[in-house]
């Protein structure tokens, strides 16, 4: 083998090292970016979901549902408010990425609005005049705002785990201890909100 | 907020694409937001609204089995790159994201929070399908996706195996209620007036549904005018006509904004024939605005639009003699049509800009809410080493 031989080997293998290099930090970098959306995602979706429960524990505080409806909705979004002082305390959000079992408690909160706003109970809080019309503009919009939230953050998730199916971050340990994120599926489909499109 | 829109299609040519774009904008910039629109133009003389950047001019290409006006290239591609620059937005927002053209681009080098809307249905492309390993890392950049209809909504579903959030399109609700009648259009309960909107030569549009039904129509109401509004071949549409009905057809070819209100507002039943093809149904929404009763074939973005307590009337697409039946029966109840008006305008509040505006802006807050969760985005940004890594030129399997 000569010398020139040799010379042309060693500089293919350093570029193929170099190129190797550049995709595995490429990788983990795109990784990197997508969990730091999944979590900016999940911490958006409790922020709206804070604003949810308090919005629906102001109706319920309003005066104008009836008391039995008003303590059932109270109940539940007490219920939510407590639960999300519990999670989302740990130094990586991701910790919480599997939202910590709150689903139930959120899907118990929609159907105790949907169970209180009935029809009748619709046209008197928007009727404007009602003390508990802007309470319930806000949980509308908190409403809407937490499927938005949601919608955006299981499209995250799902961006994540297509990058952390692949063979090269599974074999490099690209994701490293970054705990793989769930999509959060619940009932967020409050009546009364404008059924569009 | 200053937002960046960009536009794939001439801004200069009408389109539902531009018209969303340009109404969001101007709209937006009622509320005291800082907007700029990057669109394509074909002709710099035209007057452009002053919050208009042009990325150069849109040329006619075959793309996806049907010819398009789009705009590509080095010099568009700078052009991008400049006004991003400039522009200093907190956030862009894209129209047709994956359409070759300068959304593509914009995504391409975006480095503030996407927001991305989705407008059309499109089948398979197979184009897409080989090009998606090198978009997805782009595409990842999205922070949040709108579709304007549940079939645009299919459609990024299929082709991006992702979801996206329905808003549908905008429509100034009150320029349509408050539109003046126009004596020309006004029918009688013996004359009664029916309206058609669309290109009159496109089979989609359905015309030849109605004008099949016009004569047992005319059998009860002689005297019964269909107008017809819409760009196309009159002499093919007039010839398809039979002679002696020929004069209850009135074609009055294209019409301006205000004509369309006026006709609108003045007749007595709306008629939308359509057979397939539409992914939201703007036009319906109009005419609920306008206070036209609405007859509609059933397809699934029409029952849609018309809501779960239905401000219009379908019938199955594409049955002529179902269509006569209605027409028919609508005009002999007043009652009904009046019921239907109300009930139109009413849900057609639901789609006015106000109410679709700020569900669009409450995407912009979510998508700059997450952007601020997001640690310092790799220093090294700003090289070309950086720039590597960051836009992803790879060819990796997905």
């Amino acid at each position: 083998m000569s010398d020139v031989d040799v010379l042309q080997w060693v500089t293919g293998l350093f570029l193929l090292v170099v190129a190797i290099a550049w995709y595995l930090s490429y990788s983990a970098a795109r990784l990197d970016r997508l969990h730091s959306k999944v979590e900016g995602a999940l911490l958006s979706l409790d922020a709206q979901l804070v604003r949810r429960a308090e919005s629906a524990l102001e109706l319920a505080m309003s005066g104008e549902l009836d008391p039995s409806s008003a303590l059932i909705v109270a109940d539940a979004a007490t219920a939510s408010l407590e639960r999300h002082t519990e999670s989302l305390t740990t130094e990586d959000p991701l910790d919480g990425a599997n939202f910590a079992g709150r689903e139930l408690v959120e899907t118990d909160l929609t159907e105790a609005l949907n169970a209180a706003l009935s029809a009748e109970v619709l046209a008197d809080v928007t009727s404007g005049e009602s003390p508990a019309s802007e309470a319930y503009s806000r949980l509308r919009a908190s409403s809407m705002r937490v499927q938005m939230a949601r919608k955006f953050h299981n499209e995250a998730v799902r961006e994540v785990r297509r990058v952390r199916a692949k063979a090269v971050v599974r074999v490099f340990r690209l994701a490293g201890y970054a705990s793989l994120p769930e999509a959060v599926v619940f009932d967020d489909a409050v009546s009364g909100m404008s059924d569009l499109g | 907020m200053k937002v960046g829109l960009v536009c794939p299609y001439s801004f200069d040519v009408p389109g539902g694409v531009q018209f969303h774009v340009r109404d969001l904008a101007e709209y937006l910039i009622a509320q005291g937001h800082e907007v700029s629109v990057l669109a394509p133009s074909d002709d710099d003389d035209v007057d452009l609204p002053p919050y208009f950047t042009s990325c150069g001019r849109a040329v006619p290409v075959r793309y996806n089995g049907s010819v398009a006006r789009l705009t590509f290239g080095p010099v568009t591609s700078a052009r991008v790159g400049r006004w991003l620059e400039r522009g200093d937005f907190d956030l862009v927002h894209l129209h047709e994201p994956v359409t070759p053209s300068a959304s593509i681009m914009a995504l391409w080098q975006a480095d503030v929070p996407v927001v991305a809307t989705f407008h059309t249905s499109t089948p398979r492309s197979r184009a897409m399908h080989t090009f998606q390993p090198l978009l997805r890392p782009s595409l990842e950049k999205i922070r949040a996706r709108i579709a304007v209809s549940e079939d645009a909504r299919l459609t990024v579903r299929r082709h991006l195996r992702g979801d996206a959030y329905v808003i549908p399109n905008g429509v100034h609700v009150d320029r349509f209620a408050q539109a003046p009648r126009d004596p020309r259009f006004v029918g009688t309960s013996q004359a009664p007036t029916l309206a058609f909107l669309g290109r009159i030569d496109e089979p989609r549009k359905g015309l030849a549904i109605l004008l099949e039904a016009l004569p047992v129509v005319a059998a009860r109401y002689p005297g019964v005018r269909i107008l017809v509004a819409g760009p196309g071949d009159i002499d093919e549409v007039a010839k398809s006509v039979p002679a002696d009905l020929r004069d209850r057809v009135e074609l009055l070819g294209a019409v301006s904004e205000a004509d369309k209100a006026a006709l609108l507002r003045s007749v007595d039943l709306y008629i939308a024939p359509h057979l397939g093809g539409e992914s939201f149904g703007i036009v319906l929404v109009e005419a609920m605005a306008a206070g036209a009763p609405v007859v509609a074939s059933d397809l699934s973005a029409f029952v849609r639009v018309l809501g779960s307590d239905p401000a219009g009337v379908t019938f199955p697409a594409g049955d002529a003699p179902a269509l006569a039946e209605t027409i028919c029966r609508l005009i002999a109840d007043p009652g009904e049509r009046h019921l239907l008006a109300d009930r139109g305008q009413v849900r057609a509040r639901t789609f006015d800009w106000s109410e679709v505006a700020s569900q669009i802006m409450a995407v912009y807050e979510l998508a700059l809410d997450i952007k601020d969760f997001e640690p310092d985005v790799l220093p090294q940004a700003e090289t070309l080493w950086g720039r590597l890594v960051r836009s992803g030129r790879s060819s990796e399997e997905d």
